[in-house]
């Protein structure tokens, strides 16, 4: 029971999957700008902090240079050199923002901030208590060291990442806590088939035997129709019984590959389902080639099954039904009420039905597609709207 | 005849026509002072700073000179006195402060 469980619902459904990837796709947009966040945040203390460090050695620098500027006012008819310092360039501003005199590079100056980075120097600006010649503001430059950066950049990264990593391993645990519902009921769903498929073999074989067996030429015209339906009705309960134990039991099995001849198997089954297109009056046009495949004969009757059960359910009265064998393709389809192209991803979850009129579990699909999965095969569907679907397989 | 009075009256007009407001009004009262026009410029500079803060202030001050608004030390101003107040029109007041800007002020003349 436990190991059943686990395999027929370890693989994600596809409605799962993009509610899965939705989340997904969210929560690491939040991460990421929340890591980004954190690191912006990060930068800026760090810059802060070193241009902290950076003021005390700059305004001892101005200090220095203010001096300077003294004595040159002082003896400015004499002397008109302006001072300079191998550690610093700098400049100086009067009290309109005109430049006097400037050495410095970067010629971007914020006068309203005392330090700040300006491209790849740091910039400090000193205002003065006396206008040494005419200054009101002294800026001084120096080169930004940008070893702390890189430094800081590594760090952001190191740290970033394992933070991305945590939160990556703590949303995943939470998407399967937030699916865990989801995968709770089909679990339920999935043992209560399985707990009623047994019950079901029994009556289901003695009914189809005992309506073969009946003597059809005794029978009245009127009776003879029940007959038919009753027929239906019971070679349709017989397919779902089949998929049922297919998916409960069946898929366990090892495969018994063998050659199958497709041309035949297809007559076969068309010929079994005969009754029920008689009844809806449909049109079966047939145009196959002899192909022969590698295949476990009980999958792809499954398949086949499931395919033709479909075109014939959705079909409507006087509709027509068409099957293509070819060399590596299979064609099913059918004038039926179609399907919407935004479904069509999910046609093969299973439990995923689109007409509620119609019954059955909405299984047959997710066993064709799981079958054709194995082996590798492709499944295209082709649908429009009250026209009709193409179900393709090509290997 | 003529030459006599010629040379004279060529070297007056030349002489008001060269000398600029500056030199006119302000050059030949301070020539005597031993604080020259350039210190007395570097002084009013250090307290007054840009252009137009430099000129407005030292406008108000050549019309309304005043011990308590002076840039000059107690000593000087006890030995020299205050200045008188400037009779000149705007105009040539005006002219004359901007003349001795130009003279002294400090741009472009650090190397
Ligand atoms: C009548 C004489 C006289 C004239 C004309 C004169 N000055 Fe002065 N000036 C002085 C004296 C005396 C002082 C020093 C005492 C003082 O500051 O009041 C002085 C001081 C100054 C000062 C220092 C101001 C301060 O705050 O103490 C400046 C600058 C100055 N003069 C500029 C000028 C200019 C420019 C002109 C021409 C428009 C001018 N002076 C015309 C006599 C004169």
């Amino acid at each position: 029971m436990l190991v059943l469980k686990n395999k027929v619902t370890s693989s994600l459904l596809k409605s799962e999957k993009k509610s899965l990837s939705r989340f997904l796709v969210l929560y690491t947009a939040m991460v990421i700008l929340m890591i980004m966040l954190l690191s912006v945040f990060y930068y800026q203390s760090q810059e802060k902090l070193m241009l902290a460090q950076e003021r005390a050695i700059l305004s001892k620098y101005a200090y220095i240079q203010t001096k300077r500027l003294k004595v040159l006012h002082h003896f400015f008819d004499e002397k008109t050199t302006y001072p300079r310092d191998p550690r610093f360039r700098s400049a100086i501003y009067d009290n309109e923002f005109a430049k006097i005199f400037s050495l410095i590079e970067e010629k971007n100056i914020y006068f309203d901030r005392e330090i700040y980075i300006a491209g790849n120097m740091i910039h400090f600006i000193e205002t003065l208590d006396n206008y040494y010649l005419g200054a009101r503001y002294l800026v001084i430059e120096v080169d930004n060291d940008t070893g702390w950066k890189t430094e800081l950049w590594k760090r952001i990264f190191g740290y970033g990442s394992v933070i991305f990593i945590f939160f990556m391993l703590f949303g995943f645990y939470l998407a399967k806590l937030f699916l865990k519902p989801m995968r709770d009921s089909i679990v339920l769903l999935d043992r209560f088939i399985k707990d009623t498929t047994h019950e079901l073999n029994a009556p289901l074989a003695a009914i189809l035997a005992n309506i073969e067996m009946m003597d059809m030429d005794v029978m009245a015209e009127k009776n003879k129709k029940r007959l038919a339906r009753i027929n239906i009705a019971a070679k349709t309960v017989s397919t779902l019984y089949q998929d049922l134990t297919y998916l409960t039991l069946e898929h366990e099995r090892r495969n018994e590959d063998e050659l199958v001849e497709i041309k035949p198997l297809l007559e076969d089954r068309i010929e079994y389902f005969n009754v029920w297109i008689q009844s809806k009056k449909l049109e079966c046009l047939m145009d196959m080639e002899d192909v022969a495949l590698v295949i476990d004969k009980r999958k792809v009757t499954r398949v086949i099954d499931n395919l033709i059960s479909n075109a014939i359910k959705y079909n409507q009265r006087g509709g027509t039904i068409g099957i293509e064998l070819r060399e590596g393709m299979l064609v099913v389809w059918d004038t039926g009420i179609g399907i919407e192209k935004e479904k069509i991803p999910f046609m093969f979850d299973r439990y995923m039905r689109f007409d509620e009129s119609e019954g059955g579990f909405g299984i047959g699909l997710s066993i064709v597609k799981k079958i054709l999965d194995e082996y590798h095969i492709s499944i295209e569907v082709e649908s429009e709207i009250k026209k009709g679907t193409r179900i393709i397989i090509k290997w | 005849m003529v030459k006599k009075f010629l040379l004279p009256i060529i070297v007056v007009m030349s002489w008001v026509i060269a000398e600029d407001a500056y030199e006119r009004h302000c050059v030949p009262c301070h020539a005597p002072l031993p604080t020259s026009l350039q210190r007395m410029f570097m002084n009013y500079l250090l307290v007054y700073g840009g252009e137009h803060n430099f000129k407005a202030a030292l406008k108000h001050y050549l019309r309304y000179p005043s011990k308590d608004i002076s840039v000059m030390p107690d000593l000087f101003i006890d030995n020299f006195g205050i200045k008188e107040k400037s009779t000149l029109s705007d105009k040539e007041l005006d002219e004359a402060i901007d003349i001795y800007w130009n003279k002294f002020k400090v741009f472009n003349k650090l190397k």
